[in-house]
């Protein structure tokens, strides 16, 4: 009895000195994170990636930026997946050009050990431990109300949408054509697929125009399209009789809001899904995925030429950083 | 009266170890929570203080950045005083001097935008909405002011966040006001780098809260961070601690800005006290690990003899005669209680050896008393009987009588010897049987069976008589046919047995276990139980006499001794 108490004793001073010299923690290494997105080109993507950036340093990430010269290369999408898998990232943040044809590369990437978060537009993988990005089906809703809010009678809508693969895209068009369905006055005219490239944009919607001269709503889904489409309606000088709707911001709307050939912008908040993205993906990198929702919505807002200088959205269409130097 | 060892129950040696280190942790506990306590407060003021000192190289650098401003407005102010043509080339010289102006404008009585200067750009014909001028602000302010950040909104495709000095020009000009929009780079990126601690930073915002300048400008403006600014303006500059934060806030000299420094109480002073609990922790454990030593050391030096001194007392205890004492080692006070029980013990075997002798010593005396008590009466019958057969003439029986008892006497002398041959002692019992013969008349006989081997053996003397007179007095005397008596001595392995047989009334066992336990009342019986004390006495408890008798059979008594030869025995 005697010596087991002894043995206790010593165990527990063992113990004592133990956890006093074993407080220091050894520094845990840089997670490595790649983002992989559509494209790196538009002004919505640049702002991804300040967000991206500005999470990264926060949580002292190794992260990689990465996306194809165009946004209907999901071929390159998946060669730049497998790259960061081979790079020895540990999370992927990717926006899907493609939720198809995009699938089995994320898949294979999970298969790696790595961890999924999709932003913007999402991918058909049950892999994806969390979806960041706007509701682009309420998005689409949205757009669709604020034609409806600002223009009476018959609408005859033109839809500029890009990749008919591309989830967010397909998903904000249902969202609008929902929505005019809805209001008993709108019927869907016309859609046409372009490329996510302003000068393919503006001459297929200019052939839109003028193929349906009926048109008096044109709705383009993303920034490329919306871009093209504004230069459109402008060159074609259907400023006045073309109600017109595009989605984030650009200066080139911007501008076309001021000059009227833009009539309301959906303006979503690409620095969110960046920053969150990256977030996310550290918190599933330091245990802590089981605190992710499956979907984070990140704000949504209309822009139109009566608050297009008041102070929020001058928030949402500005960014703040790109003027940093 | 058994001691249990294993008894349970607190030990000195436990308490005192129980007692050392609990009352060393009591003291620990105390020293370290009041240590960490003044360790943690005191870490919290310099967190404070430098965090108020970065706050206050913020502020004074920013103030350098608005002096340098208000001076580079005076400088537009007087250019506006100019001639078009000098005011021109000034203001682009000044442009170039000065990247971070992105625009220099002027604004008539009204508020209509009269002149622009920038660096390659013309602003729009119509301009929808311009943020860097606002009448109402520029009519109610007295002096030269500063907006909040906005985005610069009179050129076509440019779209920099700036925050914009508007300063009233001298009556009577074609313009009244002439505002300066800055954009967000030197100074500003001065801040960006400023770092308190790992996560905390800095801040600009101006009296009523508004946020001029923050390094994560974009992620407050995409809705992803929040400073609760409203009650930040409503502090004086000053350092506050709100839970895990801690709050620097300074007014810059000669403007409504005020520089913000935010900085982390966790990482600043957590980390330190979290090193300094592990130091602590260490600490505790050696002086706990000290303690337990010392403990074990004065269990060691005072428990362990006294252990030892217990298990001496308990053996002491058990076989006080066979005892013998060694002192244990320990401290001064063990080591004297040791040699008092050392002495004590031999005190003890001492008394216990007297209190021995003297019993047997009186036991022997009180023998030779009762020796003594038998013969004058046996005497003077036996000299009544001589004198009757000398009256009636019968002298060769009273010599053979007178002889008789002569050998009796000189045999009982024996020169004051207590053993004596078992001849002697045979002699002895045959002298007093031919007396007890004469005198009872003839009414019994008897006879000797004596194994020749015994002989030279030694005997206590007067062994036989009193069991022999015994038998005569109270078995043959009522007995109406003739007694007999027989007496054998034989050697039964180391023993000697004497056996003395009678034919008489015979005893029941009631007076058999009175004859040799009880006082007996009358004279005779002291001799039977005289012998049994002698023998056990001289050789020990399985030695002395065995009574086997019956009734109207006769009575049989067995002396059982060791062989004891001449000299043996003889000191006791």
């Amino acid at each position: 009895m005697r010596r087991n108490r002894r043995a206790v004793l010593w165990g527990a001073l063992a113990l004592a000195l133990l956890c006093g010299c074993g407080g220091e923690q050894d520094a845990s290494q840089r997670h490595s994170v790649a983002l992989v997105v559509k494209s790196t080109q538009s002004e919505f993507f640049r702002s991804v990636f300040a967000g991206a950036e500005a999470a990264a340093a926060e949580y002292n990430l190794e992260l990689s930026i990465a996306g194809p010269e165009t946004e209907e290369d999901y071929e390159t999408q998946n060669r730049l997946i497998a790259e960061a898998v081979r790079a020895g990232a540990e999370a992927i943040v990717f926006s899907a050009i493609d939720q198809e044809e995009n699938a089995a590369a994320i898949d294979a990437a999970a298969q790696a050990g790595l961890q999924i978060v999709t932003i913007d537009s999402s991918v058909d993988s049950d892999q994806v431990s969390t979806y960041i990005g706007t509701d682009n089906y309420a998005a689409g809703q949205m757009a669709a109300d604020a034609v409806l809010d600002r223009v009476s009678g018959p609408l005859y809508v033109g839809v500029v949408n890009y990749d008919v693969s591309t989830a967010n895209g397909q998903e904000r068009e249902r969202g609008a054509s929902d929505a005019f369905a809805a209001s008993g006055r709108a019927e869907i005219t016309a859609v046409v697929n372009t490329l996510t490239e302003a000068g393919r944009a503006q001459a297929d919607t200019a052939a839109l125009l003028t193929e349906h001269p009926e048109i008096n709503v044109l709705l383009a889904l993303n920034e490329p399209t919306s871009v093209g489409a504004a230069q459109a309606v402008k060159a074609l000088g259907r400023s006045e009789d073309v109600f017109f709707v595009g989605f984030d911001s650009n200066v080139v709307t911007v501008d076309g809001l001021q000059d009227g050939c833009v009539d309301a912008l959906v303006v979503q908040n690409p620095y969110a899904m960046g920053y969150l993205g990256v977030e996310s993906a550290y918190q599933l990198l330091a245990g802590q995925g089981g605190a992710l929702d499956e979907t984070v919505d990140t704000s949504t807002r209309i822009v139109d030429r009566d608050n297009l200088f008041t102070l929020d959205s001058q928030k949402a269409l500005f960014s703040f950083e790109e003027h940093l130097n | 009266m058994k001691r249990d060892i294993s008894r349970p129950g607190p030990r000195t040696t436990t308490i005192l170890v129980a007692m050392v280190v609990g009352v060393v942790a009591i003291i620990l506990c105390c020293c370290i929570v009041l240590f960490l306590d003044r360790y943690r407060s005191a870490m919290v003021q310099s967190a404070r203080t430098g965090s108020a000192q970065t706050v206050s190289q913020v502020s004074s650098t920013v103030g350098n950045y608005l002096r340098d401003m208000d001076q580079a407005m005076e400088l537009v102010v007087r250019s506006m005083s100019e001639p078009q043509q000098s005011r021109d080339e000034l203001l682009s010289a000044f442009l170039q001097f000065r990247p971070d102006v992105v625009a220099v404008t002027s604004y008539s009585e009204e508020g209509e935008l009269v002149e622009c200067w920038s660096l390659g750009r013309e602003p729009r014909k119509e301009i929808f909405q311009n943020l860097s001028f606002d009448l109402d602000t520029a009519r109610a302010s007295d002096g030269p002011y500063m907006s909040t950040p906005h985005v610069e909104t009179i050129f076509e495709s440019y779209y920099p966040w700036v925050v914009t000095m508007t300063a009233p020009l001298e009556q009577g000009g074609e313009a009244a006001w002439v505002s300066l929009d800055l954009s967000f780079s030197n100074i500003f990126n001065h801040i960006n780098n400023v770092g308190i601690g790992q996560r905390g930073y800095c801040f600009l915002m101006d009296r009523m809260g508004h946020i001029m300048y923050h390094p994560q400008q974009q992620l407050l403006y995409a809705g992803l961070k929040s400073e609760d600014t409203a009650a930040l303006a409503a502090l004086k500059d000053g350092t506050y601690v709100e839970d895990t934060v801690i709050y620097a806030v300074t007014s810059v000299e000669d403007s409504s800005w005020r520089v913000v420094g935010v900085s982390f109480v966790d990482e600043l002073v957590n980390r330190s006290v979290r090193e300094m609990i592990g130091i602590s922790a260490g600490l505790a454990g050696l002086v706990l690990a000290a303690a337990l030593l010392t403990s074990w050391i004065l269990s060691r030096m005072l428990s362990r003899p006294l252990w030892g001194l217990a298990s001496a007392m308990e053996r002491f205890e058990r076989d006080a005669d066979h005892f013998s004492y060694r002192p244990v080692g320990g401290t001064r006070e063990v080591r004297e209680l040791s040699q008092s029980f050392g002495h004590m013990v031999l005190r003890i075997q001492q008394l216990m050896s007297t209190v021995r002798q003297e019993e047997i010593n009186l036991r022997k005396t009180e023998l030779k008393a009762l020796q003594g008590q038998i013969n004058p009466h046996f005497l003077y019958n036996t000299l009544d009987s001589i004198a009757w057969m000398c009256e009636r003439g019968r002298n060769a029986d009273a010599v053979n009588m007178v002889h008789a008892l002569a050998r009796l006497f000189r045999i009982s002398i024996s020169r004051g010897h207590e053993l004596i041959p078992i001849a002697k002692e045979i002699e002895h019992a045959e002298s007093y049987l031919q007396i007890q013969k004469y005198r009872y008349k003839n009414q019994f006989t008897y006879e000797f069976d004596v194994d020749p081997g015994c002989l030279d053996y030694y005997c206590n003397k007067i062994t036989l008589q009193p069991i022999i007179e015994n038998s005569i007095n109270h078995g043959l005397d009522l007995l109406v046919e003739e007694g007999r008596i027989q007496v054998e001595v034989l050697q039964d392995g180391e023993d000697i047995l004497f056996r003395v047989r009678d034919n008489g009334v015979g005893m029941s066992q009631e007076q058999v276990d009175a004859i040799l336990e009880q006082d007996p009342e009358d004279r005779t019986g002291i001799g039977i139980r005289n012998v049994n004390d002698r023998l056990r006495i001289y050789f020990g408890a399985p030695y002395g006499l065995n009574i086997t008798s019956e009734l109207d059979v006769g009575t049989c008594v067995e002396i059982r001794m060791p062989k004891v030869r001449e000299g043996e025995y003889e000191a006791k």
